[in-house]
């Protein structure tokens, strides 16, 4: 592991109960870059993303195996605090789920939460963060609004205001456009651009092109269907620059994937 | 698995087939064009040159239709690398199109003037390999197929030292009384001959391009050259490599 990498996994694989819902992951996330996960349903894409900030303890009978460093550090280790992990690895959802509160107080709610009481540096992180997220000129005059009265692409910046006031590292986003129009989507993606300076990013997308568009790195997850049982377990089958995927890519499996030619 | 988005494959598949076909039609009229400069027929000439406007109409038709996949389709990998190669490949064959054609209007330039034997000899061989390299081609082109492809190189080799060997016969002839005129324009259907295999080349690398990926790189070192005998028949290599 180098000092770029912000994750590596080396067989990692995650259960729910009995069923193993994917199985020997080895991927290095690199730092400051974009990564795609793209794959069909079930392929476990979503299931590694929520590994990254251990979104899957929550999951009633989800077990982690293999390994899931950060920097080295082991997450799964017992001295690891989840709520520490979530505060430096912010999700986005794919439906935008904005606190019934206001959009200032959804913007401020995890700075008040990590203990920032004062009025002006609590205005000053509101407002740096939506401007971040470039929903500063949108919504500044009027912050005491309801968020869930915003538009739905506006929601969904306003939850990656919300995922950034924290000041995280990474963003770990799970299909945040696909209840987007094109246009929202677009705003959403040169909002990745221009957000990749200051953090490491992780998207699971159905959306090939969008991957294209956005990320440095593609990883390809795919299923195999296990004959005694019948179910599916997702494997990574390709892991590479995201020109070279979608250009040239080394697995027969991604190149019918990414062309569209089976299903 | 089935296979999805079938139309679109089989418009992919078509601007294959649609090229293939087009260089069949160049590739038929090299034979033509060295009989018209052999036996100074104007009137075969005419056709060729006129029908030169036909391959060009193909080759936009081809590539609107390459550039209507591309807009619609957005095809990528290996698709994406067909659309790609097909668009340059159309641009050699079309090139090609236009060299028969200048093949022709060179004959009509040299009309009545009386070919040494020897020229005569190489024109015609110039004729049977660039048609060869052609053929070649295009069983490339219809298949994919890099193996086909990759002999090309070596094809244009003999090509190209048959260009050497009419140029070098035409300069020794020069103490006799060669027109000046019919000199220039023999060494333009040389030249011609040449650069047709070139283009024939040029598709085997887009061809080699579309099943590997890999850009051709120009800056390799040459390949080595092929000698002749008097009556232009390739000498087995000296330098060759155990």
């Amino acid at each position: 592991m180098t000092d770029d990498n912000v994750f590596t996994t080396r067989e990692l694989e995650v259960y729910y109960g009995a069923f193993r819902a994917v199985r020997e992951v080895n991927l290095d996330i690199r730092r400051g870059e974009i990564t795609a996960f793209i794959g069909p349903s079930g392929c476990g894409k979503s299931t590694v993303l929520r590994c990254f900030n251990r979104m899957n303890d929550l999951i009633p009978g989800a077990k982690v195996g293999g390994k899931v460093e950060y920097h080295g550090i082991d997450l799964y280790d017992e001295q690891v605090n989840a709520v520490e992990v979530r505060r430096r690895i912010g999700m986005v959802f794919q439906k935008a789920n904005p606190f019934p509160k206001s959009i200032y107080d959804n913007v401020a709610y995890g700075p008040r939460l990590a203990g920032v009481k004062k009025r002006d540096e609590l205005d000053q992180v509101v407002e740096s963060a939506l401007r971040g997220a470039a929903l500063w000129d949108d919504v500044k005059d009027r912050l005491k609004e309801s968020g869930l009265g915003l538009s739905g692409g506006q929601q969904q910046r306003l939850c990656i205001a919300r995922a950034t006031a924290v000041e995280p590292e990474v963003l770990l986003m799970d299909e945040p456009c696909s209840a987007l129009d094109p246009i929202a989507t677009a705003r959403i993606e040169d909002l990745m651009q221009e957000m990749k300076d200051r953090y490491t990013i992780i998207i699971v997308t159905h959306n090939m092109q969008q991957a294209a568009r956005v990320s440095d790195r593609t990883a390809f997850f795919s299923t195999e269907v296990n004959p005694e049982s019948d179910r599916r377990t997702g494997v990574l089958v390709e892991y590479d620059l995201t020109k070279k995927m979608f250009s040239n890519p080394g697995d027969e499996r991604t190149e019918a994937y990414v062309t569209g030619r089976f299903g | 698995m089935d296979e999805l988005r079938r139309s679109y494959h089989h418009e992919l598949d078509k601007a294959r087939a649609d090229l293939a076909v087009l260089a069949a039609k160049v590739a038929e009229l090299i034979p033509q064009a060295t009989q018209v400069l052999l036996d100074g027929d104007l009137v075969r000439a005419e056709a060729i040159i006129s029908g030169d406007a036909d391959i060009d109409a193909s080759a936009v038709e081809i590539e609107e239709h390459c550039i209507e996949i591309l807009a619609l389709q957005a095809p990528v990998a290996g698709e994406l690398r067909q659309v790609l190669a097909l668009m340059k490949m159309i641009a050699e064959v079309e090139r090609s199109g236009d060299l028969v054609a200048n093949l022709c209007k060179a004959a009509r330039r040299m009309y009545g003037h009386e070919l040494d034997p020897r020229i005569r000899g190489i024109i015609a061989r110039m004729g049977q390999q660039a048609q060869a390299l052609y053929a070649t081609a295009i069983e490339a082109i219809q298949s994919n197929d890099a193996s086909k492809a990759a002999a090309l190189d070596d094809m244009d080799a003999y090509l190209d030292a048959l260009q050497k060997q009419f140029i070098a016969i035409m300069i020794e002839s020069k103490n006799g009384d060669v027109d000046l005129q019919l000199a220039v324009q023999l060494a333009m259907v040389a030249r011609f001959y040449e650069r047709i295999g070139d283009h024939a080349v040029n598709v085997g690398e887009r061809v080699m391009y579309t099943v590997t990926g890999k850009v051709p790189d120009h800056s390799k070192p040459k390949r080595p050259k092929v000698q002749l005998d008097e009556a232009g028949n390739p000498l087995p290599s000296a330098t060759q490599e155990p």
